[in-house]
């Protein structure tokens, strides 16, 4: 076995800056010259000062200017930028999940699509209270389809999902007023609040913001886990490579790009097809590699151990390689710029969704109905691409490093249950990780996920943050691409283990898993959730008091924001490495970083030293486990 | 409080204690005191095998106390408690080392304490093969005595070697339970400072067996905890010192699981809360992933490898069997299938009711085979076995094999119930188990008939046997074309490979080429494997191409060359279970062979531990060979260097075993008369000088040989 090392953003960072040389013999534009470009960053905007809600603004606010025209205060201003922002994040998670929605509802016996996990679909049933006794599993899956579409408008009542969290969680959300009702609902009463003349109360316009932020965490993420789970299985452990290197020179590359499974699992499905493989071979290909880049990234590979190509600011660089014959995209965090990016080299890119459609692309719709054909349309436009290379723009940086991924919370509950005892305890629950904290042997858990952000040094935050805490004997559940981060630096691979304490390495050897654990997606946090309230339950403890916290060191969109509330509002205490554009009012910032405790056992802190940010966090774990008594 | 504050203030008192040992143990004897344990060659092991220094002196035992301070951690984190675990093992060595101190005898039976490096070698070969699964090491009095006694049963009918400290080892006592190394029950001491013996026992296994060099603490850390499968049982009430202890044992590997339930914490797979001591077994063993090979064999007294070693005097004897006064014999007979009906077992005679109290009788069982890929060269292997078969049963005693064998079966087994016909169904369903391969069809016919057993010892038996012996006479490295590896070891010594050839068999002294052919027969995949021999590189020295290139391979590319018949170049390594080592003695040309049982001093100025620890663990030590004892007589016996004619020294008893085979070689090999009476033994020279003189008068040929270094 050759020596396992880390790779490091040094290294990283010298394959990028050999992509940019080809990009710049090609004339490409890239994000790092676009930052130099909108360097500094307009401070009224970061503050979240500037109100451009109405048209008799734009107005900002100054120590000169203290009120807008309508005479709302920076605190109402700021607020409301807030909330919207966490609305736009909400409905972007929700949406996604009703797109899976409809999906499950497309799936047939042959079918395009069908049911993978009919066992998470008899659960799901139950739950949503579906009959299930004597009926075909299809007739089961649309009801249950149609159960959820209609938790994103259901006139009265509450979120379904609810009911996993633990008691004491709900009544905090009943007692303030902040559980959800449909999931849409939240996201139009945000923005009704927000119009000119509604809310500009600070404490309303945050309540909001958490209340839309669960919709989001307990609702339509929660959907798009679930149902992506019936409809594509659900995760197991499985072995997989993270980095550039997982391109391979010879074959027709394609790169998946994005967050919705649905396209990219079909596509995965016939690149695999023997018909793919030969059509590719006969255009002087020696096969088809499929890799993906963000959260469709993610999807695949923890459900088919497709190679991992990078996270969400080496987008360009998959281009930059000029061995990709396609970048396939669905929604989400892409860049326009790799439209004209693509130009520069013979890449496709190929936009497909109606709600992500950008200049310089080709557009192939894609639809539940027609998957089969557009993915293979789609599989077979790449494969004629590949004679278009250009050889001499070929480099495909030689770097990549094994990992394991898949480690949804029922993959968890399996590698809990091969380090309990069947003679001693109960199979199936959370026990063995609860004894592992009690103990001291692990002193917490950080549940780390989100972005890149260039305001950061890209994945430098992610992984230096994971080093120090796993050296504490502290376990990471990650997700989104800090998970990618992760993998491409090694810290997936179970050898990382030497990188651990001595408790957090004896777990890793004990249950056979690398100290971090890829969990998913963003919208998987809300598998994060499940976790934390399962833990909860089988310790008898509150959410807030479980020696765990969050963090999202390098978060950029308005999807982490979402998250961010609906994970504070579980009580989860959350760190940021990037402040959300609300420092210019101190009423909302102290509300966000101390009020909320008051409300929901939790807040944000902020810190831009990431050093710090890992000691704040190891402190706050601690304090959690002296006020446990363990 | 906190389990790491329990696991700190347990490891402070040892320590305290230790200091105040050592301390003491200056102001009576001085610095200089010599400090040790008995018939090792690494002292103090636990200390050596952590720091790579060895304690041969009270200063340097103080000098330890330093040391251990440091590791002494205080941080709350595991690394912490996993430290001061090991420093509480250190401690307790200290303290259980300053009770040897000045040749005193600490441990009176049924207390043994200190487990010597012979022990531990014997105990290789079985725990490589599984025969001892596990090692329990059982901590404090259980709740009663019957549960003590039924746990310890337990373990030991799965074959576990079993290890006591502290009150249980009264309450098997009070029930008259048999303990010792023998049955692989091993009380070490009242207090817990005495657990660190059974740290020791595995420290000194990683060194000998895994060739971990002293002082690499991962390496010894990730041995234990990978392949030394203990686990430890540890009645309430808890105290801090045992909890620090426990500490130590689970930074090891090896778990603890415990009736005392609101002490500490548990922590999954390391310490387990179990308040039915009925269920300790299943879950320790489950704790520790020890899978016990099931034999159920419908007997009605127990059956496991931990009865191998039972003894049965002539007082507790119910019957026996001598096949050196009366006919006896054992053999296996290669038959068609369609002679023999499965599973059928006849007993042709009296059986053990119709037999008086202490009676000598006949014995003769005929274990009849089928199974086309069956070989009559595999007769001899099973056959064999059957002296490992019948001892595991409990209270049945088996020695010697062919038609010299001796069995006694004990009082309790007769008035359990046990019969003859018992014994056909052991030799059934074993040879059935373990040569499934080969084996189709078994049948056992057993004859106590003395008549019957005359006929088969003399007209079946020993012609059988002669052409046997005829085949193997016949069988020389030069008439085979291959020899095979076997790795038998390599889960305890994982760079060690064996080369066997007809005339040199694995130096554990279990495995002869017949029985690696049939082992790779049996499991093509497994621990045997054919070595072909057709690129020869030096034919004396015994080298070829080709066993070098399976030598890289399956030590995964640890050792480049070996030879077969040098001990000088490249010699053949060793795992640590060899019968005998040899060692080269330069006064006479020389070499010096010891054997593990051999307790004594040799002319080199080493016991067999101290020459043992030269070699073994895979690492190739020209100069010093390990080997089985057969090999002695061997015309390959170091074939390089001249051969036998090079033996000085053995230890009497040894050569006594050796000389017939061997004297005859000499006979053949240089028409030397007598050769053993050439070489020294204990009562003639314990030192290079009486030894030259000795041979000098003797006119030892090795005298006149060209020196070998």
């Amino acid at each position: 076995m050759s020596e396992f090392k880390l790779t490091t953003v040094d290294e990283f960072e010298a394959a990028t800056n050999r992509l940019l040389e080809t990009g710049a013999k090609v004339g490409a534009d890239a994000w790092q010259i676009r930052v130099k470009n909108q360097t500094p960053h307009c401070k009224f905007g970061e503050s979240g000062v500037c109100c451009r809600i109405c048209s008799m603004g734009p107005c900002r606010i100054t120590k000169k200017a203290p009120k807008g025209i309508c005479g709302c205060d920076v605190h109402g201003i700021v607020g409301r930028n807030y909330l919207r922002f966490t609305a736009g994040g909400s409905a972007t998670h929700s949406d996604h999940g009703r797109e899976i929605a409809h999906t499950l509802y497309e799936t047939a016996a042959d079918g395009n699509y069908k049911v993978k996990d009919p066992e998470k679909l008899m659960r799901l049933a139950e739950e949503f209270g579906v009959e299930t006794e004597g009926r075909d599993i299809y007739d089961v899956a649309h009801e249950v389809a149609e159960k959820g579409l209609m938790e994103y408008g259901k006139p009265f009542g509450k979120l379904i999902f609810l009911k996993r969290a633990p008691e004491h969680t709900q009544e905090i959300w009943k007692r303030e007023e902040i559980e959800p009702r449909a999931i849409d609902r939240e996201v139009s009463c945000s923005m009704h609040m927000t119009h000119m003349g509604c809310s500009s109360l600070p404490e309303a316009l945050i309540r909001q913001s958490l209340r839309s932020g669960l919709s989001d965490g307990w609702g339509g993420s929660m959907m798009g886990t679930e149902f992506s789970d019936v409809l594509f299985g659900t995760p197991r452990e499985v072995e997989t490579e993270a980095n550039l290197g997982v391109m391979v020179k010879e074959n027709v590359n394609i790169v998946v790009h994005g967050h919705d499974p649905s396209l990219s699992e079909m596509i995965c499905e016939y690149a695999d097809s023997k018909e793919m493989i030969d059509y590719a071979k006969s255009m002087g290909a020696q096969g088809i590699t499929v890799s993906g880049v963000c959260c469709t990234s993610n999807e695949v590979a923890m459900r088919r151990g497709v190679p991992m190509a990078g996270n969400f600011l080496q987008q360009e660089n998959v281009v930059l390689t000029g061995a990709c014959e396609a970048i396939v995209v669905d929604v989400q965090c892409i860049f326009p710029a790799l439209g004209p990016l693509s130009k520069c080299f013979h890449t496709k890119f190929i936009t497909t969704s109606p709600v992500a459609q950008m200049p310089d692309s080709d557009f192939i719709r894609f639809n539940a109905k027609t998957a089969g054909e557009n993915a293979k349309m789609i599989v077979k436009t790449a494969i004629e691409n590949f004679k278009n290379r250009n050889n001499d723009l070929v480099y495909i940086p030689d770097m990549k490093q094994k990992a394991y991924v898949g480690f949804s919370v029922e993959q968890i509950e399996k590698k809990l249950d091969g380090v309990a005892n069947t003679h001693v305890d109960e199979m199936g629950t959370m026990v063995p990780l609860v004894d592992c904290v009690k103990s001291g042997v692990l002193r917490g858990a950080v549940a780390m996920v989100g972005c890149n952000n260039p305001k950061v040094r890209p994945d430098a935050a992610h992984i230096e943050l994971m080093k120090k805490l796993i050296a504490n004997d502290i376990i990471l559940v990650v997700s989104g691409c800090s998970a990618q981060a992760a993998a491409k630096a090694g810290l997936m691979d179970k050898r990382a283990k030497d990188l651990c304490g001595a408790g957090l390495k004896r777990v890793c050897e004990l249950a056979d898993i690398p100290p971090v654990l890829h969990m998913g997606s963003c919208v998987d946090i809300s598998r994060m959730m499940v976790l934390a309230s399962r833990i909860a339950k089988d310790s008898g403890w509150n959410i807030s008091q479980i020696p765990l916290v969050g963090c999202a060191p390098e978060w950029m969109s308005e999807k982490a924001v979402s998250i961010g509330n609906y994970v504070v509002a579980t009580g989860i205490d959350t760190y940021l490495g990037v402040e959300p554009y609300a420092y210019g009012s101190d009423v909302v910032d102290g509300l966000l970083k101390g009020g909320l405790e008051d409300w929901v056992e939790a807040k944000y802190t902020v810190e831009h030293d990431i050093d710090k940010l890992g000691d704040l966090m190891i402190e706050r774990i601690e304090e959690k486990r002296t006020a446990l008594g363990i | 409080m906190l389990l790491f504050d329990i696991v700190f203030n347990g490891n402070d008192s040892m320590y305290a204690e230790a200091e105040k040992a050592v301390n003491d143990a200056i102001a009576k004897y001085g610095e200089d005191k010599a400090v040790g344990f008995p018939d090792t060659a690494y002292t103090l092991a636990c200390y050596y095998a952590e720091t790579g220094t060895k304690i041969t002196t009270l200063k340097e035992a103080k000098e330890a106390l330093d040391y251990i301070k440091t590791i002494m951690l205080r941080e709350r984190r595991l690394d912490s408690a996993f430290n001061s675990g090991v420093a509480t093992a250190l401690s307790a060595e200290l303290i259980e080392a300053m009770k040897y101190v000045d040749g005193q005898k600490p441990y009176e039976e049924p207390y043994l304490g200190h487990m010597t490096d012979a022990q531990i070698r014997e105990l290789g070969v079985p725990l490589v093969t599984g025969d001892i699964p596990g090692i329990a090491v059982i901590i404090n009095a259980a709740p009663s005595v019957e549960e003590a006694c039924a746990l310890v049963k337990s373990y030991q009918a799965q074959g576990n070697f079993v290890c006591l400290v502290g009150g249980i080892i009264e309450q098997l006592k009070e029930a008259n339970y048999k303990t010792g190394f023998n049955v692989r029950v091993f009380p070490i001491g009242e207090n817990i400072s005495s657990v660190a013996h059974a740290v020791s026992a595995a420290c000194r296994t990683a060194m000998i067996f895994g060739n971990i060099t002293p002082g690499d603490k991962k390496a010894l850390q990730e041995y234990t905890f990978n392949r030394f499968r203990a686990f430890v049982n540890a009645f309430a009430p808890l105290d801090e010192k045992t909890v620090a202890c426990g500490a130590g044992a689970i930074y090891y590997g090896f778990p603890v699981v415990t009736n005392d339930m609101d002490y500490t914490p548990s922590v999954p797979k390391s310490l387990i809360k179990q308040p039915k001591v009925e269920e300790f077994n299943a879950t320790s063993l489950e704790a520790r992933d020890i899978k016990i090979k099931i034999t159920n064999i419908d007997i009605p007294v127990a059956f496991a490898s931990a009865f191998e070693g039972e003894i049965i005097r002539r007082g507790d004897m119910q019957v026996e069997f001598d096949g050196s006064r009366v006919d006896c014999a054992e053999l296996v007979h290669t038959c068609e299938a369609s002679e023999i009906e499965d599973h059928k077992i006849t007993v042709v005679g009296p059986e053990v009711d119709d037999m008086e109290l202490g009676s000598k009788n006949s014995i003769a069982y005929v274990v009849k085979v089928a199974g086309k890929k069956m070989q009559p060269d595999f007769e001899p292997v099973i056959e064999r076995k059957f002296h490992n078969y019948i001892n595991c049963i409990e209270g049945v005693y088996h020695t010697g094999q062919r038609d010299m064998q001796r069995i006694r079966i004990s009082k309790d087994a007769f008035a359990a119930g046990f019969k003859i016909k018992h014994i056909g169904e052991v030799l059934y369903s074993q040879v059935k188990n373990e040569f499934d391969a080969v084996v189709d069809k078994c049948e056992v016919v057993i004859y106590t008939d003395p008549a019957e057993c005359t006929r088969i010892r003399h007209e079946v038996a020993i012609p059988t046997f002669d052409k046997r012996d005829e085949r193997l006479e016949s069988l020389t490295d030069e008439s085979v074309d291959v020899y095979y590896s076997c790795i038998l070891c390599q889960a305890f010594s994982p760079s060690h490979v064996c080369i066997v050839t007809p005339e040199r068999l694995g130096l554990c002294g279990a495995v002869s080429w017949l029985d690696a052919k049939a082992t790779n027969e049996l499991d093509p995949a497994g621990a045997c494997q054919v070595v072909t021999k057709e690129r020869p590189i030096d034919e004396n020295l015994g080298a070829y191409e080709d066993v070098d290139e399976a030598v890289k391979k399956f030590s995964q590319g640890a050792l480049e060359h070996v030879t077969l018949y040098s001990i000088m170049q490249d010699p053949m390594t060793s795992c640590g279970c060899f019968e005998c080592i040899c060692g080269i003695e330069p006064f006479s040309n020389g070499v010096v062979i010891a054997n593990r049982e051999y307790a004594g001093m040799t002319p080199l100025g080493m016991t067999f531990p101290e020459m043992a620890s030269m070699t073994g663990g895979g690492v190739q030590t020209p100069g010093f060979m390990g080997h089985g004892k057969h090999f002695i007589g061997s015309k390959k016996f170091m074939k390089a260097e001249g051969g036998i004619e090079r033996i000085v020294w053995m230890p009497k008893e040894l050569k006594e075993t050796v000389a017939e085979r061997l004297n005859k070689t000499a006979k053949e090999l240089y028409g030397i008369e007598n050769f053993t009476d050439m070489i020294g033994d204990e009562t003639i020279a314990e030192d290079p000088e009486t030894l030259v003189a000795f041979l000098t008068e003797k006119g030892h040929p090795a005298l006149g040989l060209d020196p070998m270094m």
